[in-house]
């Protein structure tokens, strides 16, 4: 047994006993965070100039794509 | 194996030529190295974007993918999914604008401009490594379906591929990838698109799919309970249609290595460091078409492991005896698909392997030209003999790509798994520089080039310590308890760069804010560069 073989089964009992349902909100969590930061964008970054369409704003796009992985991780 | 129709072969035909023709028609267009490598700035965001899926999309991870479901369950689809789309819109609002306004061709480059020469060249070796041995990869993968459907021997197909995707790709460049990749990623996604419907039907719906799965789990369990006599390891068996599986199951897709190893590791790594991927975004005509790229891409990656992973699932009910992943695909399209469709899937799979090794013979040339050529030997090489150059590299790398497949056919791991392991090792420690050179302006050259180098030994060791004549010759366990431990490495090869450069660097003397200027966030960028 090497040091690595002791620092990886360390971490393994630290991680085996995690329960899934907290892994799934460990996943979930993560993509929220992203989803929350992507509405907080400033406009300026979101939008090219002179926009004149709501569906020129890729806050919405990045969004619709995040809210869709936050159903799939719900749901598998 | 069904014998293809006159049809098959005509849609094949007009497949190929219509690639062909439309490669060398943007070929007929280019006249400097800026046209032939960034496509002279001026590609729009609907082509880039899927262009990013179809080359992240190969024929690798069609069989692979589909492999991989049929063998581990939907758990790859991980991989296309919170393996991608985060870092996706991370990358399309904060580090694909950064890069675009720096003006670099090359991710390597900006390395030298941030660090110095010699992480440059590091990373840029091992890309061209990681890139020339990917392509003999994907020329195998080809070998594999079409010696089934085809029946050409494999060596004429490796010729034939490398001959159809060199052409074009060496007479046109960037554009000529990217718009041939846009018109593969809707025949890429319709093909696959079809053995997925016609799989569901034959099975006779959603919902006797759904309770085929789970009878098929059952009699896999019974197997396992019969042959080991042990109900805890029948008990351990994962469920097909779960993304999370536990840390302790046998698969190589663990919850603890999706999360830490590729969504926080690989993927970010990925998408904001792979020259292939990037080197898209960088010929974008405007910002913002860089940014709406990403996203576009974002969004067509939800889609892509319902028509790659989820016919492997199918080939799990339909061929639960397979032993070869990797044959799950074909077995498919020669059982579901009619005369006359089955031309369309080929056509569909040749466009994912055309899509991704366009890609990588492209950048991979801009890396030997820029990286190497440029750097060292002309440092004045006017933009014209650039683009004779990058021609003849590209010739180059098709010769090695067919080399390097025949060498591969001797080997008998699965694809998939030789693809990861080889960007398992030095992604991780590629994220470390990248990240610390672009958020921490005390990062400094010596530390990244000390953690780079110390990163990719390390998890090249940890790779072999875990093969088996290793550990058994110096009497030791596995390092690692499951099979295929492969984002275990880029966890630790990161872990062990990060820590070195953060270490080094506070023990070295700081760059010059001067020479940093520009390529770190929290430092104007420089508008000379803009």
């Amino acid at each position: 047994m090497t040091p690595l073989h002791h620092i990886g089964n360390f971490i393994r009992a630290l991680v085996v006993p995690i329960p899934l349902w907290c892994v799934r909100a460990l996943f979930l969590g993560t993509l929220i965070a992203v989803f929350i930061w992507v509405l907080r964008l400033p406009r300026e970054n979101t939008t090219p100039e002179n926009t004149t369409h709501w569906y020129q704003n890729l806050k919405i796009w990045a969004c619709l794509a995040l809210a869709i992985q936050i159903v799939i991780y719900s749901i598998f | 194996m069904q014998t293809l129709s006159f049809l098959d072969f005509v849609v094949i035909a007009a497949y190929l030529l219509g690639t062909l023709g439309l490669g060398l028609y943007i070929g007929s267009k280019i006249k400097t190295g800026a046209d032939y490598f960034l496509a002279g700035r001026k590609l729009p965001w609907w082509a880039i974007g899927m262009s990013l899926v179809a080359t992240d999309i190969g024929a690798v991870d069609i069989v692979g993918t589909g492999g991989a479901a049929h063998q581990h369950g939907l758990a790859v689809a991980n991989f296309e999914w919170i393996g991608c789309v985060p870092a996706m819109i991370i990358a399309a609002f904060v580090f694909i604008p950064f890069f675009w306004r720096s003006g670099v061709t090359t991710i390597p480059e900006y390395m030298e401009r941030r660090f110095n020469v010699a992480v440059r060249s590091a990373l840029a070796v091992c890309w061209i490594i990681f890139m020339a041995c990917n392509l003999g990869i994907m020329l195998l993968a080809s070998a594999k379906m079409m010696h089934v459907h085809l029946g050409m021997g494999v060596d004429a197909c490796i010729y034939l591929t490398a001959f159809l995707v060199g052409i074009y790709t060496i007479s046109g460049g960037l554009a000529a990838v990217v718009y041939t990749d846009m018109i593969q990623c809707v025949i890429m996604i319709g093909g696959c698109l079809l053995v997925l419907v016609l799989g569901i039907i034959d099975l006779g719906g959603i919902d006797e799919f759904q309770a085929a799965i789970k009878k098929q789990e059952q009699v896999q369990r019974e197997k396992v309970l019969i042959q080991n006599q042990e109900p805890e390891q029948a008990g351990k068996q994962v469920s097909h249609t779960s993304l999370i599986l536990p840390a302790d199951a046998d698969t190589p897709f663990p919850w603890t290595g999706i999360f830490f190893g590729l969504a926080l590791i690989l993927s970010p790594a990925y998408w904001i460091g792979n020259q292939a991927i990037v080197q898209r975004s960088l010929g974008a005509r405007s910002e913002f078409d860089a940014k709406a790229a990403y996203v576009w891409g974002a969004l067509l990656k939800n889609l892509i492991p319902v028509v790659v992973a989820v016919p492997g699932l199918i080939a799990f009910v339909k061929f639960p005896e397979l032993t070869d992943g990797d044959q799950a695909f074909p077995e498919l399209i020669s059982h579901l698909l009619p005369v006359g469709l089955k031309g369309l899937f080929l056509a569909a799979f040749l466009a994912a392997l055309m899509s991704s090794i366009d890609s990588y013979l492209n950048s991979a040339s801009t890396i030997v030209t820029h990286d190497f050529y440029k750097r060292f030997y002309r440092r004045d090489a006017s933009d014209e003999s650039l683009l004779k150059i990058g021609r003849t590299v590209t010739f180059l790398l098709v010769l090695w790509a067919i080399g390097f497949s025949f060498f591969l056919m001797t080997r008998s791991e699965g694809i998939y798994t030789i693809f990861q392991t080889l960007m398992a090792f030095f992604q991780g420690p590629a994220f470390a520089i990248l990240l610390t050179g672009l958020l921490w302006k005390r990062a400094t050259g010596v530390a990244a080039f000390i953690g780079f180098i110390v990163g990719v030994c390390f998890s090249i060791m940890l790779f072999t310590l875990n093969q088996e004549p290793v550990y058994t010759a110096l009497g030791m366990d596995p390092l690692f308890q499951i099979s295929e431990p492969f984002l275990y490495f880029s966890i630790w090869a990161f872990v062990v760069s990060f820590s070195l450069i953060v270490i080094i660097s506070l023990l070295t003397k700081p760059e010059p804010t001067e020479k940093i200027e520009g390529l770190v966030f929290s430092l104007k960028p420089r508008k000379e560069t803009a």
